[in-house]
């Protein structure tokens, strides 16, 4: 952690010193050659990706796999994805967004919380929690589902967007983080201050510890929105409903529907195809209109 | 609230403001796990039903072929995988840290893109790609990214191609953080951009390389998805018990064999657990991890 | 209607008379258990049971039931197809809570679940009464005696989808045994080196354990009333024939092993590239859907048999509505299993037409509107008429109850025989052991 500044602005200021690149011209036309064949390795897939979502599951299996080919079907398989199974993607695309955004607010708030007072609140039992959230940060999750499934069948809380949730809101990591910056980034004396003032233990934490850890939170925000977006495992598990599905439970449902072949199998792939492209166009956007807070707070990711 | 001075002053409000998380983490980590402890005491047949059977779980576990194929092919993925990616990640990261151009912004987010998208929906996208006959090497003769013999270093494409951006981004705004005064003086003494990267950068973002590979090498071994979505397009290469991990989830729903199958997450679990802990004490030095 | 809607608002307004009609609806309920009232159940108006089923166009069909039904109405849930919605039932059936009333569970899974005592005996109920409109081997698939543990509702006899252009255009004839089908393999294949007689899908336990149905392999000896007895022979003559009849047809490159399902099947179907795919009984509306373009070339024919003038068929696929053992309403719960389906002519139209479902009860088989349907894709061919009377030519046959472990160690094993070219019939012998030791781990006394 010592190395890794959490500072958004530091980053910004560094890519205004001037560099003296042009002097290794060789080296520099190498390394732009690198850089534009990685580029095309890293986009192929969403080429692909637009181009297969163009097609009919004809085009799809007789045409060549990186250009357009057979029918324009663009518009009928998005019809057709939004009404396959009476619309239930559009459930799944709300539900998504459903977890991501309360998981995301909640675990950030559980650790803002958490992390503020492991810096900057002794209470009896702190350093032990501490520890104990240290060694916990490598426990493999995916490991805990299985129980954590039965555990919550006990309490009939599978099978609701809670067993989602609730799980979700756990970030250990995230709770360390924003410890170390909240003891970096939070001055004692404007705390003493507003103490001072009369303010309570969770008005100072409001007015003084938020505004302070905020660009830590964003990334913390950022980071567990997407995790719970991408996660698949854990609803996998505990959801049978499929109005209840995330985006990535519902199409893997569609393609094991679709690659089961026996009875009651459908070739959905033109459909899967055009989900999946749905799919990650918000995420997409969301990247591009927040690059300056990933940058920004990636520094802190230095360490996620 | 009254001001007291000593190492208890603001008791109250630190247990009421640590409460959520505590809760959370007994909840969500130490109760399953007790859990999984307890169930993997037990042995549960078909026939017979639940036995307390000490550790025979384990014993089983450890003599078992397939859960041993298991974890020697999650950790030659790891050995092989890991550092492949991690160095592609370095090198991006010097690359774009060196150059600033229209296109090193661009590479860089391209690079970065593919983390957004879900793991599934990633490994459907190559899925196709990997096709035998309708993919991208379907005019390489004879090439087939999904036999038995290359479907794991296909698989591994496909985490490189989700993970190196992430990790990339990471070690570069390890490398923005750096003082720019240590490798300005290199430069005026006759230093090369290679010399520099390779000797000054990065050792000095150590600390950020150390974690990268930490947390890689922990979702290596608890490889889940990605195996289990290219599963169906060619099931004698990638069985039920291909890696740990879907082998528990298999043994507990398709076979209903929880006991067994929590034996195997504890003792997964625990594998990684002290993995992580042995390459962290190694390289504590140089690990941020405090 | 409006009876129900003042009830539910009185009961909530007075939570000890609430109490009092739930107490009584159980008691009557309970009644309903011994076999002998049928009004039990509904003094709150309709009882809801909770279906999970994964057929494809389910919703008009449950929206049909739910309008030709007063006293039981259906809360449908899709958990999942095939091993996804299993999992989740083991799970929630483990846990005690959570399963639903009535399950759509496949033929081959049935022992699985009844073993562990979690399907309920729906002949208490009166399922016997439909007995007599299914042919025996499929009654057999979901009962014991007496004792009914699921309702059929689909099955997936086989038969031959062949390409008639293909066949013109080399003079194949329509072989009529599995050597004539080799000989026509070996013509096909030296006036078109590129292409295939047909595709061996090694990924679907289903259709070879189908191939190894109408040969006449019996691999499981087991009911539920003989557990834990079970007598188990993967490696028989008639399997190990089989194996070595295709074994021989990919090793001389007559037939291809890509995956069934996969885009490169679908491939090979609009291509070409196969001369014939070896279907079951929703292969044509299936086929159909995947290789549009291809409507027209097809064609239907029975299955080649072993032996000249046989008629022995297999089954690949089929399915069953269950009742679970959590179910309160078990009495209506085998009501919605046998009517969902059962033999409503307009629950099936969908079944048929956009489900492509093939019926297991006699009278719908009979119906002209299903018999006689004529599919364009087939060049306007009653393709039923080859598969009903595969259906009704399918032999009794028994599943094991660990299938999904079954599954999994015949296809792992078949694939690796592919993959390292060692013998076929070799593989079914590490299947004999595997199994047998799994069998002797989870308690069973195992037989040859």
């Amino acid at each position: 952690m010592s190395t890794v500044t959490l500072d958004g602005t530091s980053t910004r200021a560094a890519e205004r010193t001037p560099r003296r690149t042009a002097r290794f011209g060789a080296g520099r036309i190498a390394s732009h050659a690198v850089m534009a064949v990685m580029a095309v390795y890293f986009l192929l897939p969403f080429w692909w990706l637009l181009v297969a979502a163009t097609k009919n599951n004809d085009g799809l299996f007789g045409s060549q796999p990186l250009w357009f080919g057979g029918d324009f079907s663009l518009f009928d398989n998005l019809s057709r994805l939004f009404t396959q199974d009476d619309g239930v993607y559009l459930k799944w695309l709300r539900n998504s967004a459903l977890y991501s955004v309360v998981s995301g607010f909640g675990a950030t708030a559980v650790a803002a919380l958490a992390g503020y007072a492991f810096a900057k609140l002794r209470f009896p039992g702190r350093n032990a929690l501490f520890a104990a959230l240290l060694g916990l940060i490598m426990v493999p999750m995916t490991a805990l589902v299985l129980p954590t499934y039965l555990l919550m069948s006990e309490i009939g809380l599978t099978d609701s967007v809670w067993a989602v949730i609730l799980p979700s809101l756990l970030n250990p990591f995230g709770v360390y983080l924003l410890r170390v910056y909240a003891h970096d980034s939070v001055p004692d004396e404007m705390l003493e201050a507003a103490r001072i003032d009369g303010a309570g233990e969770f008005r100072v934490f409001l007015s003084v510890a938020l505004p302070a850890m905020r660009p830590a939170l964003v990334t913390v925000l950022l980071f567990t929105m997407v995790a719970t977006w991408n996660n698949f495992f854990l609803p996998l598990v505990m959801l049978s409903d499929d109005d209840l599905f995330p985006l990535t439970v519902g199409l893997r449902t569609w393609y094991q529907s679709a690659t089961i072949g026996s009875g009651g199998g459908q070739a959905l792939f033109n459909v899967i195809v055009a989900g999946s492209l749905v799919a990650i166009i918000p995420l997409i956007i969301a990247f591009l209109l927040l690059q300056r807070y990933w940058r920004g707070g990636l520094t802190i990711g230095a360490v996620k | 609230m009254r001001i007291r001075k000593g190492p208890g002053r603001h008791a109250a409000a630190g247990w009421l403001f640590v409460t959520p998380f505590t809760v959370l983490l007994v909840a969500f980590l130490l109760l399953p796990m007790a859990y999984a402890a307890k169930l993997s005491l037990y042995r549960s047949t078909l026939v017979q039903g639940e036995v307390f059977a000490w550790l025979d779980n384990y014993r089983q576990a450890l003599g078992d072929p397939e859960f041993r194929r298991g974890v020697v092919r999650v950790i030659v993925f790891g050995v092989v995988q890991t550092p492949v990616m991690i160095a592609l990640a370095l090198v991006f990261a010097l690359l774009i840290d060196e150059a600033t151009s229209r296109l090193s912004r661009f590479f860089r987010l391209a690079a970065f893109v593919p983390y957004a998208v879900p793991v599934v929906i990633g490994t459907l996208m190559w899925g196709f790609l990997y096709s035998p006959r309708t993919g991208l090497f379907s005019s390489a003769g004879g090439l087939d990214p999904l036999s038995g013999d290359t479907v794991l270093v296909s698989l591994g494409n496909v985490v490189t191609w989700q993970w190196a951006g992430y990790n990339m981004i990471v070690l570069y705004a390890a490398l923005q953080g750096l003082p720019r005064e240590v490798y300005e003086s290199a430069r005026i003494d006759g230093a090369g951009p290679v010399q520099i990267a390779l000797r000054i950068k990065t050792p000095m973002i150590s600390a950020a390389i150390v974690l990268v590979t930490i947390f890689t090498i922990i979702g290596t071994l608890q490889f889940f998805t990605e195996p289990l979505i290219l599963q169906p397009l060619n099931p004698g290469a990638i069985t039920n018990s291909y890696t740990p991990n879907m082998y528990a989830y298999h043994q507990a729903f398709s076979y209903q064999q929880y006991n067994y199958s929590a034996a195997i997450s504890f003792l997964l679990g625990a594998v990684v657990f002290i993995g992580s802990y042995i390459f962290l004490f190694v390289t504590r030095r140089r690990s941020a991890l405090r | 209607m409006s009876v129900r809607h003042s009830s539910l608002k009185r009961g909530r307004r007075r939570p000890v008379r609430a109490m009092v009609a739930v107490v009584a609806a159980a008691a009557l309920t309970a009644a309903g258990c011994g076999g002998s009232g049928d009004a039990g159940g509904k003094p709150d108006g309709p009882v809801k049971i909770k279906v999970w089923a994964w057929y494809p166009s389910f919703k008009p069909v449950v929206d049909h039931f739910n309008k030709t039904h007063t006293d039981v109405q259906i809360e449908w849930t899709n958990a999942g197809t095939g091993q996804d919605q299993y999992t989740k039932l083991q799970t929630a059936l483990k846990a005690g809570k959570g399963a639903p009333d009535v399950v759509m569970i496949e033929f081959q899974e049935i022992p699985t679940f009844q073993l562990t005592k979690h399907l309920v005996d729906m002949g208490e109920y009166g399922a016997n009464a439909a007995k007599g409109n299914y042919v025996d081997w499929a009654w057999k698939q979901v009962s014991a005696g007496d004792k009914v543990y699921a309702i059929p509702v689909d099955a997936g006899p086989m038969a031959m989808l062949y390409r008639k252009d293909i066949f013109d255009k080399y003079k194949l004839t329509v072989p009529k045994t599995w050597a004539e089908f080799k000989e026509q393999a070996q013509k096909l294949k030296k006036a078109s080196p590129s292409s295939f007689m047909t595709d061996f899908g090694a990924n679907d336990g289903g259709f070879m354990t189908g191939l190894l149905w109408q040969a006449g392999a019996r691999p499981f000896d087991y009911t539920s009333a003989k557990a834990p007895n079970i007598g188990l022979s993967l490696n028989g003559p008639q399997a190990k024939q089989t194996m070595s009849y295709w074994e021989d047809m990919v090793g001389t490159g007559l037939a291809d092993t890509t995956a069934f399902a996969t885009t490169d099947f679908y491939t090979g179907l609009t291509t070409g590239k196969y001369a014939t795919y070896l279907a079951a009984g929703w292969g044509p509306g299936y086929l159909a859907s995947v290789a549009k373009k291809t409507s027209g070339k097809w064609r239907a024919a029975p299955l080649p048999q072993w032996t000249d003038g046989a008629n022995a068929q297999g089954d690949w696929g089929g399915s069953a509505f269950a009742v679970t053992d959590q179910s309160e309403h078990p009495k209506e719960a085998t009501k919605v299993a046998m009517e969902i389906f059962g033999v409503d002519k307009e629950a099936w139209r969908i079944g048929i037409d956009q489900a492509f479902l093939f019926p297991t009860t006699t009278p719908i088989l009979e119906w002209d509107y299903f018999r006689g349907k004529e599919y364009e894709f087939f060049g306007g061919q009653k393709v039923n008429e080859v598969f009903v009377p595969a259906y009704n030519g399918v032999g009794e046959f028994r599943w094991s109850p660990f299938n999904s472990y079954y599954f999994s160690q015949l296809t792992t094993a078949l694939n690796q025989a592919i993959e390292k070219k060692t013998s076929w019939p070799a593989a079914l012998d590490t299947v004999q052991q595997n199994l047998t030791k799994y069998a002797s781990q989870q308690g069973f006394k195992v037989a040859p």
